[in-house]
């Protein structure tokens, strides 16, 4: 899978090329708009994140451009605008996301995953991961061929910690990506223990091994070994 | 009092001071006027008797003024010349007047007479009555004028300055309004309408930046933040991390998740007071929102065992969407956030009015401080203290009323509009 990631902090950018690198995603950066549309008119990516506000241009015409070369390149807006305005006429451009700073990198990740899966063709939709296999147009989840009926928020859960395989995911990035802004409505994370408990339990019911491994005042993690 | 009212209560007061003064003045010397043209027409009827008698002997009928009289009495022995006042009984009017008579003694023919004048005088009386009368008079009509004057004055003359008077009034800075004014022809009010515009325009453009400043600075923060959490979060892949560093680096990470959080309920009520969101013109329903929102914080309601009882017509407020779906929002999660366990929302909807009620523990402050930013009851540390705030500051910008209200275990809060 191939990235282009359109940002000017360089900070910002290392951390996100280095996120996606573990991922085994190539994820090219430029720093500004001409970079941007140099690339984007040479090479063809699977999924390109822009950042509205760039020294040199404006990201919606990197957008607009993208459109007009690669239409069916995944868009995905991240910009420190949260105006209603911005998020509108970057989805009416074509965009398929939006995401405001500052975010979790578990949560862009997910968002490019769920992007370039509906933008590719409709076999490699699935998500498979070990014994567990997602069906997302249905969000159907098979273990064994055998099918488990999870709730709305396990189901999300269970997309998202696959999304985010091997790494350590906080509690507050979960919240967040389960609850959003009510995330904060959470007096202390025991909440998602509960969820968290609850799919593992339905979970290794239909046989599955523990996948998901709890980090002590971090988090959890979720993976084959 | 109106400026107008006090000039004219100072022009009242003056003009009758003025006025009894110089009534009293103007009786005085006219009084002393005619009293010397008396005398002096006495002098001259005497002139005249005396010529008569000493060259014709005899006097002529018309010698006098009509109504004066002359009295001719044979004495012995002449006596000094006097000058008397005294009443007399007059036949033709039927009543005693004062009458001034001049009594001199000439000599005829050998025989001492004595020669009486007297002259009818005008009455004090009457002379004071016309007097009180005239200035009587010209008070009224100053007055009167005065009145006229002034309701004119205030209709014309000084129709600008109450038209700033209200524009200022009705002034409000978060508004950003520059107030201007047609072009006048008095010097001070044309000054004053321009020392106002002046006035207005520093003020709105230090809002302004105020406000831009905020906004920016708002932003500005986003990308350092995002920064500092993508390598936190970089820094959590990390195995060779031990237990302690990671719990050190979770705790940094909750509290720039925080710090994130706050910026940008910040930055929305800055934007929100910035008169970002404006209205539409017609009425959107709440219903649907309500509806979504509490089916997102579903299993939130279901974990801490509250009942929510909706009472809800579609109707609602005119207003942005977005801010809609804000106050919705901070108002439900408020109502979850402070219940108890095992609690009640009630959700009522009605033209006009939102009220949504919660069961709660009694808070020990006026409600209304509640909607104070960073004001929190007891310690909900996850709360940012900004929900009820920015509720009130949507219902501020949109012309609707928010109110906060305890009754024993319930608290209520109320949208109207």
């Amino acid at each position: 899978m191939k990235l282009l990631l359109i940002e000017d902090e360089k900070a910002l950018a290392t951390s996100i090329q280095n996120y996606f690198q573990r991922e085994n995603f190539i994820c090219e950066w430029a720093a500004d708009y001409r970079t941007a549309v140099e690339k984007i008119n040479i090479y063809r990516y699977d999924c390109v994140l822009v950042d509205l506000m760039l020294p040199d241009g404006d990201g919606l015409d990197a957008v607009r451009e993208l459109k007009r070369t690669f239409p069916e390149t995944g868009i995905i807006i991240i910009s420190a605008k949260n105006s209603l305005d911005d998020r509108i006429t970057g989805l009416n451009l074509g965009s398929d996301d939006y995401l405001t700073k500052p975010f979790h990198l578990s949560e862009l990740n997910a968002r490019v995953q769920a992007v370039i899966r509906r933008r590719s063709f409709q076999g490699s939709q699935q998500i498979r991961f070990g014994k567990i296999q997602i069906d997302p147009q249905e969000h159907l989840v098979l273990v064994d061929q055998q099918e488990i009926v999870l709730t709305r928020k396990e189901y999300d859960l269970l997309v998202y910690l696959i999304a985010n395989k091997n790494r350590v995911l906080t509690k507050e990035s979960i919240a967040e990506h389960l609850w959003g802004d009510d995330a904060d409505l959470m007096d202390n994370f025991d909440f998602i223990y509960t969820h968290i408990k609850n799919l593992r339990k339905k979970l290794m019911d239909k046989g599955c091994p523990d996948y998901l491994k709890s980090i002590y005042g971090v988090g959890y993690k979720f993976s084959e070994q | 009092m109106k400026l107008l009212e006090r000039i004219l209560k100072y022009q009242i007061i003056t003009s009758l001071c003025v006025l009894t003064l110089g009534a009293i003045l103007f009786y005085f010397s006219v009084d002393y006027l005619i009293d010397r043209e008396v005398n002096k027409e006495l002098m001259r009827s005497k002139s005249k008797v005396s010529w008569q008698l000493r060259h014709i002997d005899e006097l002529p009928v018309y010698i006098l003024q009509l109504g004066d009289s002359l009295q001719l009495d044979q004495v012995r022995y002449p006596g000094q010349m006097v000058l008397v006042e005294r009443k007399l009984f007059n036949e033709f009017e039927n009543e005693y007047q004062p009458y001034r008579q001049l009594i001199f003694y000439e000599r005829v023919e050998g025989g001492w007479y004595r020669v009486t004048i007297s002259k009818l005088l005008a009455q004090r009386k009457q002379l004071l009555e016309a007097v009180v009368m005239t200035v009587t008079f010209i008070v009224a009509l100053l007055l009167v004028s005065l009145l006229v004057l002034n309701s004119w004055l205030s209709r014309r003359l000084w129709r600008p300055f109450y038209k700033t008077l209200r524009a200022l009034d009705s002034y409000e800075v978060e508004k950003h309004e520059v107030l201007t004014f047609p072009k006048q022809h008095t010097v001070e009010f044309e000054q004053l309408n321009q020392s106002v515009t002046q006035f207005t325009d520093r003020l709105a453009a230090t809002y302004q930046n105020l406000k831009e400043f905020t906004e920016n600075a708002s932003h500005e923060i986003q990308t350092p933040l995002a920064v500092i959490l993508s390598k936190i979060e970089g820094l959590f892949q990390d195995e060779s991390l031990k237990e302690s560093q990671l719990v050190a680096l979770s705790e940094i990470s909750e509290a720039a998740n925080r710090l994130a959080k706050l910026n940008q309920a910040l930055l929305l009520l800055t934007k929100i007071e910035n008169r970002q969101f404006l209205a539409g013109t017609e009425p959107i329903s709440l219903v649907p929102i309500i509806n979504r929102k509490l089916r997102d914080l579903e299993d939130l309601i279901e974990q801490r065992e509250i009942t929510v009882k909706t009472d809800i017509e579609p109707t609602g407020p005119v207003m942005h969407p977005a801010l809609a779906e804000v106050l919705v929002n901070n108002l439900l999660t408020n109502a979850i956030r402070y219940n108890v366990n095992g609690g009640t929302i009630d959700i009522m909807l009605n033209a006009g009015k939102l009220v949504v009620r919660n069961t709660g523990a009694p808070i020990h402050i006026d409600p209304e401080l509640m909607f104070e930013r960073f004001r929190k009851e007891g310690t909900h540390s996850a709360s940012l203290g900004l929900g009820l705030a920015l509720a009130k500051t949507i219902c501020q910008v949109n012309g609707q009323t928010l109110t906060y209200e305890t009754d024993g275990p319930w608290h209520i809060l109320t949208v109207t509009w």
